[in-house]
């Protein structure tokens, strides 16, 4: 297995690698492969697509089922698409989730003149998307963000629509395409592997979103690993357009292997 | 000139109890869109009552039909026959129609996200325990909910029936999202496509006609949408008359259909019989 040779940093998801979607214990083995990670001194940050939550109450949820990540180890899409709305003067109307609210306190909302997509969940009705859709119509220049580019992720049980086939709705309705912040970005890949301060090549992106996560990686010159948790389907293996650089069973044993390299 | 040698153009029908087009062919099947076409909400175009009358007395098969995914057949009725229009229901053939016969046909027993309004075309049809998903123009049932349960269900396998798939739809002041952008995002979230009922696919405009027994060239589709009326029935064949009224951007149409299209200021009464 040569993806897990010479690794110098490692990028994680976390839902579904660290914990289930719901869920209020962590995956088997991962807190231990997380601290066996930092005793080897390998670099570790985390990049996510939750915008159910604010990143604090995302880090609250982590430390209480055992973790000891700081807020600079993750990487949401929400702070960064706050930077990129401040530095172009964009004004949004935000489809969000209200628990993710909060976090977009510091931004100007008035008078929108862009829409942001986050994972809505029950947010995403009727009302909501044909609000957005009616002003993205009314603008001279139509912009669309959209906080990641999921399909969808695992509840409970069930797997669930993310914001990713929402947004393909707006853009669809409006002739635009809409830019993603978070996971595949280029651009939010880039931020996170500047922050760990290592090439891409050495670098190891888990994940159990066969497109975003490891194919995202992979369009970054990274490795990606995807792990049978989370909302994996053993169809992934065979996916038409992504192959992964390693499947592994869970977090705990993509650790065990780099450690062992 | 050229342009009018090249479009269809109807002959004298003193001479020959017929109508014809240019080239001699005989038309036996007059297609006409609703809305946009013969009327506008509560308001008829511009004497389509009278050219209507005009066409009944002629040798011709007359269907309507329409992309209609909210209003059931008798609604659409009620509302056409209020307005004046004389139009039995065997001459209306909508988007519903051919979504209740493709059910039929194959055995369907879809999840319905389609108008209370529209459900009335489904009666009869067994929804238990569903193997297909059906999706109109329902604005109070698409929420996260229900978009759930569609996609699980398409994820395990059942197919995904759009009864049309517009992107939008003009309100009296404002425009709404249409249905297509809900198919869209299921079709994304489950690597499917769709399968189109309606306008412009061409087995809704073969179906229309299925009964009359005759040949798409001996067909004509009179609307006001030069891609859902005029390019999809042109496709299979049929002839295609645009009318300048509800819809057309005509500019578009000229760049997409100046060879073969017809462009009228209203419902064409030139090509009927003095």
């Amino acid at each position: 297995m040569s993806w897990c040779k010479n690794v110098k940093g490692v990028l994680l998801d976390i839902t579904g690698v660290l914990f289930e979607s719901g869920a209020s214990e962590p995956i088997k083995g991962s807190v231990e492969a997380i601290k066996r990670l930092k005793d080897s001194k390998i670099p570790v940050r985390f990049c996510t697509n939750e915008t159910t939550k604010t990143r604090q109450k995302l880090l609250q949820k982590l430390h209480s089922i055992g973790f000891s990540m700081t807020e600079g180890d993750v990487f949401p899409p929400i702070p960064a698409c706050c930077q990129i709305l401040k530095s172009r003067g964009l004004r949004p109307h935000l489809v969000v989730n209200p628990d993710a609210l909060s976090d977009f306190i510091e931004v100007n909302q008035e008078n929108p003149n862009c829409v942001v997509l986050g994972d809505a969940t029950d947010n995403f009705s009727y009302q909501n998307l044909n609000k957005a859709f009616q002003l993205l119509m009314s603008l001279e220049t139509p912009v669309l963000f959209a906080l990641g580019g999921g399909k969808y992720y695992k509840e409970g049980s069930d797997l669930t629509l993310d914001v990713g086939p929402f947004a393909k709705a707006l853009e669809y309705a409006c002739d635009v395409e809409a830019e993603i912040v978070g996971k595949p970005s280029k651009s939010f890949f880039g931020a996170v592997l500047l922050d760990l301060g290592q090439p891409p090549d050495s670098v190891v992106m888990i994940g159990d979103d066969i497109v975003n996560d490891v194919g995202g990686a992979q369009s970054c010159g990274m490795r990606g690993v995807q792990v049978r948790t989370g909302k994996y389907r053993p169809s992934d293996e065979n996916h038409p357009t992504v192959k992964a650089d390693g499947y592994v069973d869970n977090l705990a044993q993509a650790i065990d292997l780099i450690l062992q390299s | 000139m050229l342009l009018l040698k090249r479009c269809i153009k109807f002959g004298s029908l003193k001479t020959n109890k017929c109508i014809r087009t240019m080239s001699g062919s005989k038309i036996k099947t007059v297609l006409i869109d609703l809305s946009g076409t013969i009327h506008i909400d509560d308001q008829e175009i511009h004497n389509s009552k009278d050219s209507l009358k005009r066409l009944r007395s002629q040798n011709v098969n007359v269907k309507y039909v329409t992309n209609t995914t909210k209003e059931s057949k008798k609604c659409l009725l009620n509302k056409l026959n209020g307005i004046g229009f004389d139009i039995k229901p065997s001459e209306i053939f909508t988007s519903l129609t051919a979504a209740r016969e493709l059910i039929e046909k194959i055995g369907l027993r879809p999840l319905m996200i389609v108008d209370d309004r529209a459900l009335e075309d489904f009666e009869g049809i067994q929804t238990d325990n569903p193997n297909a998903v059906l999706i109109g123009l329902a604005p109070d049932k698409f929420n996260y909910k229900t978009m759930n349960t569609a996609f699980r269900l398409i994820q395990d396998g059942c197919p995904l029936i759009a009864i049309h798939k517009a992107r939008y739809y003009k309100k009296t002041d404002e425009l709404a999202l249409g249905p297509g952008p809900f198919v869209t995002a299921l079709e994304y979230a489950t690597d499917t496509t769709s399968h189109i009922v309606g306008k412009p696919e061409a087995s809704f405009f073969l179906s229309s006609v299925e009964e009359f027994n005759c040949q798409p060239e001996e067909c004509v589709m009179i609307g006001d949408d030069v891609r859902d009326d005029i390019g999809g029935a042109q496709k299979t064949g049929m002839l295609g008359i645009l009318v300048r009224t509800g819809n057309t951007d005509v500019i578009q149409a000229w760049d997409a259909y100046l060879p073969t299209v017809t462009i009228c200021r209203g419902f064409p009464p030139w090509w009927l019989p003095n």
